[in-house]
This record gives structure tokens, sequence and C-alpha cells, in this order.
């Protein structure tokens, strides 16, 4: 069985080895990079810097959040806004492929420019299986280019460093148990954030309305876990589709958009359960993103696909 | 005891690796066009993959060297159980009705792979292609209600074919299943 006390051992020890000048990580604010942030920190401490990028992506007041974490983790960060960049790399991109390129090598070029600052040579990125495994290559199929793996651009000036590339979730978060990580149980967010939860072009109109579904999608799943009503789901969000449907609103016909609700049960995300989440629950959700919404959305639906043959996001 | 997993391209190849590594196997992935004298090991796992079956069977590598000489027990899972049964001369093609994730499998034959297990599992399947004939020696261990062969073994050679996919979380008993085969592996050794 997996032993997360002789993995840190052992890791720190490596990268004390590997790591001899500086380096920075891609922190997300995630289990994944957070506990890679802490490995590194313990092997190379003030040597490392990790650099949070501000998408225009995130989730409500995630950078906030995020922030204040990584300065009770006690290692070096700094948070970049490219919100401003970001959307006018997306404009008019609607494919998810494309999507998950553009973000991939718009981060490689953020963390170029902050190492090259800082004077660090390595990049560490919190990669675990389930990045490369659905990234593709050679005989494997391409399921969806993770942008810290398959969305990497072909040229960078930096050397990659992956301590977690042979684990799976759940035992990242044995080890951020073992490290006592804050995030060891946070749920997990893909790096593209929203821009892969709008399905269509990412504007920072459909990321506001995508951003104030998953608010509430995330508190009232959160609130009901909490009270004992049901089990919290491994992952649970919204997505905003490019359907419009008839509805009517204050006696006015309605022609809005659509909000897909998804929360799943996995263990490793390589295979899921959708949630089977108590109807007063989700009826809570659907009333207050539509009305919340006014007339962009009238309509909500909960997602009953498993994974496979779906996959737990819809990009 | 070493076991090798040989990757066919599949989504869960290192799914199988990190079961057997729980179970406390030494065991390494290697490519599928890894040279015969190469291999030591005391079995071999051959992993599903995008390879469809009579399409793509050069995408197999080195796969039916591996049953043919190996000399160890070989357990074939998904693409590598579609491919053991047309190798040795049985058929394998499109399912008429593919089967993605929850299935409910019976075990017709409990012996070895399904030894005191409940004879009805949920397992977890991903597959367009099926065995559809079984090759000469073999027999069926269990179906479900869409795909007749969803396991197989020959009747005197350590040689088994699964369909699901016992090395994923969502499959009942799977870890027991691979443990199964494990002890296969050992009982060939000492023999």
């Amino acid at each position: 069985m997996f032993d997360a006390g002789k993995f840190v051992d052992e890791q720190v020890k490596t990268l004390r080895g590997d790591l001899k000048g500086r380096a920075i990580i891609a922190a997300s604010g995630g289990v994944d990079s957070t506990v890679c942030a802490a490995l590194v920190s313990r092997a190379i401490g003030d040597r490392l810097l990790a650099v949070y990028v501000d998408t225009g992506f995130m989730r409500k007041g995630e950078t906030a959040t995020v922030d204040g974490m990584l300065k009770r983790l006690g290692v070096n960060h700094i948070v970049v806004d490219a919100s401003a960049e970001y959307f006018v790399a997306l404009k008019g991109v609607i494919d998810p492929e494309k999507k998950r390129k553009i973000i991939g090598e718009k981060f490689i070029r953020v963390f170029e420019r902050e190492a090259k600052k800082f004077g660090a040579e390595c990049l560490v990125q919190g990669t675990i299986a389930p990045d490369w495994i659905e990234s593709g290559g050679g005989l494997r199929d391409t399921i969806k280019s993770h942008h810290n793996v398959g969305g990497l651009p072909a040229e960078m000036n930096l050397r990659l460093v992956e301590p977690l590339r042979d684990l799976y979730k759940d035992e990242v978060r044995k080890v951020a148990r073992a490290l006592k990580i804050e995030v060891a149980e946070k749920q997990p967010f893909p790096g593209p954030a929203l821009a892969i939860r709008v399905m269509g072009e990412p504007t920072p109109e459909s990321v506001a309305i995508v951003r104030e579904a998953c608010s509430i999608v995330e508190e009232e799943i959160e609130k009901a876990a909490s009270a004992g009503k049901m089990k919290l789901p491994w992952q649970y969000f919204a997505v905003l589709l490019p359907v419009k449907s008839v509805g009517v609103q204050g006696d006015i016909r309605a022609y809005g958009f659509t909000i897909a609700v998804r929360a799943v049960d996995s263990v490793d995300a390589m295979t899921a359960v959708y949630s089977k989440i108590p109807h007063d629950v989700l009826e809570t959700i659907s009333s207050r993103i539509a009305n919340k919404m006014k007339d962009k959305v009238n309509r909500v639906v909960y997602d009953i696909t498993n994974k496979p043959p779906a996959t737990i996001e819809w990009e | 005891m070493r076991i090798l997993v040989v990757d066919n391209g599949g989504q869960w190849t290192h799914r199988e690796w990190r079961v057997l590594r729980d179970l406390n196997v030494e065991v390494e992935i290697i490519p599928n066009k890894t040279p015969l004298t190469d291999i030591k090991a005391d079995g071999l796992v051959l992993s599903g993959g995008a390879p469809r079956v009579g399409l793509d069977e050069e995408k197999m590598g080195l796969c039916g060297e591996y049953i043919d000489r190996s000399g160890v027990p070989v357990l074939g899972i998904c693409a590598g159980h579609q491919f053991m049964a047309s190798h040795l001369g049985g058929k394998a093609g499109p399912s008429k009705v593919p089967e993605f994730g929850k299935t409910m499998v019976t075990v017709d034959d409990e012996d070895d792979i399904f030894r005191g297990l409940p004879t009805e599992f949920v397992a977890w399947e991903s597959h367009n292609d099926e065995v559809t004939l079984l090759p000469e020696g073999f027999v069926s261990m269990a179906h479900s209600d869409n795909c007749a062969l969803q396991a197989m073994k020959h009747k005197e050679k350590p040689l088994y074919g699964l369909q699901f996919h016992p090395e994923v979380e969502h499959t009942d008993n799977g870890y027991e299943m691979f443990q199964a085969f494990v002890d296969i592996c050992q009982a060939h050794k000492k023999a």
C-alpha cells in the first residue's frame, strides 16, 4: 500500500539533490500544487517561489482565498493578474482542445517571465497521473489535453519537475494529510478553470454567469452535506450550455441559456458515478440559479452520466 | 513476485500498475515493443488500449510473442483479452452493443479468478469491440446482458482474458481478482 510518510521523505531527498538552483512552482491553490509546494519548500526553502496566476476564470473569491492560504503555508509566493491577456487570447475560441492549448501556453509564458525575474531555471508542477494519461501520446488516445501536459508549448525555457506524476488524487490527499495541508480535502478544480465550464467562447459575461452558478451549486451542496442530507460529492459544479430554450418569467416570454449541474463521486477521477443528490437540494439549486440570473438563464438540468462514457468536466 | 504490465495505450494501464503495487508486487509498465529477451517476470498483464482489434493489430506490438513464448501466466484485459482471442485462433470484432461504464457481470465458471467472490457483480467497461468466438482450448467464465464473453481462460495453460476492467475503483472486488492472478503466478513460479 501507498505510504505517504515514506513518499515525503524520499521526495524531499530527491528534490534536494535535483534542485541546485532556484525554482518556481505553478500554484493554483488546489491540493496537488499545494502539496508540491510544501514538498519543494521543505527541500529548498526560500529558493522556491510559488506563482499563482489569476486567469480571469477563477471562481468567486478564489484569488483572495488562495493568497491567504499560501501565506499561511509559509511559502514564498506572488499573485500575477493576467486576466486581460487571457480574455484576449481566447477571443472567438470555442473548441475545447484549442482553449486548453492556448491556456497551457499562456501559463508557460507567464511562468517564463516570472522565472526570469526570480532567476529560476526549473518549473515545478503538481502534475498527477490522470493529467498525463488523459493527455495521450504514443499509443494512448488524447481524451483531453491537460493544460500542464498536453497544453505545454513545444518550445519552453524551463526544465519541468513533477514529483507527483505517479500519484492519483486519493494518494495526493494522503500526502496532504501527512503534511497537514489545509486544502487536503478541497474538491478538484481544473487548471483552465471556468473557461472550460463555458461551452462556447469564454467572455467576461459568460464566465460571470457560470461563476455565479458554480458558487450557488457549491453553497447549496456544502450546506446539504453539512446538514447530513447527503454525502459531499467528489466534485460539484455548474456548466453554461449554449442552448437556448423558451421560458416564462414574470408573465413575460423568456429565451435564455441553460445551466447544467454536475456532481460526481470518484476516488481517483479515472472512473466516476453521478451523485444521487436529493431532489429538494436540486430544486433549491435550480430556483436560486434561475432567479439570480434573471433572463440570462431560464432552464437548469442535472447531468446523470457516469465516467465513462462521459468525463467529469464537460470539456 | 514480479509482474509486468504491457502498455497497449489504455486509459487504465497505470491503474493496473497501481493495483499490483498496492498488492505488494514488484511491478513495472513496459512498452509493448519490449523484446521478449528483456522480459524478466513471473507474470504479464496485457493492458487495454485505443487500438481496435482487426483494424490495428500491429499496434499490439509483441503481445503475440509474449502469449506464445514468455512461459509465464498472462492476463489480457479489454484490448489485451480481445487480442489474445484473435491471436490464438478465435475471433474478436465490433460489439453489437458496446458497453461504457457500469455493467452487471454474471460468473458462469467460478474457477481461479472469481473463486469465493459474488457470482454477480458490478464491473466497469469501456469497449467498442469484444471476443465473438472463443479460441480452441478456452472456456468462457462470465457474461453480461450485451456481451457473451466477459471472461475466458485456457483449460490447461495459465492464460486469462477479461473484457471488463478489474483495475478501476468502481469495479467490485477488482483487487481480489488481481490477487487471484498474483496467486496463479506464485503457484506457477513454484511449479
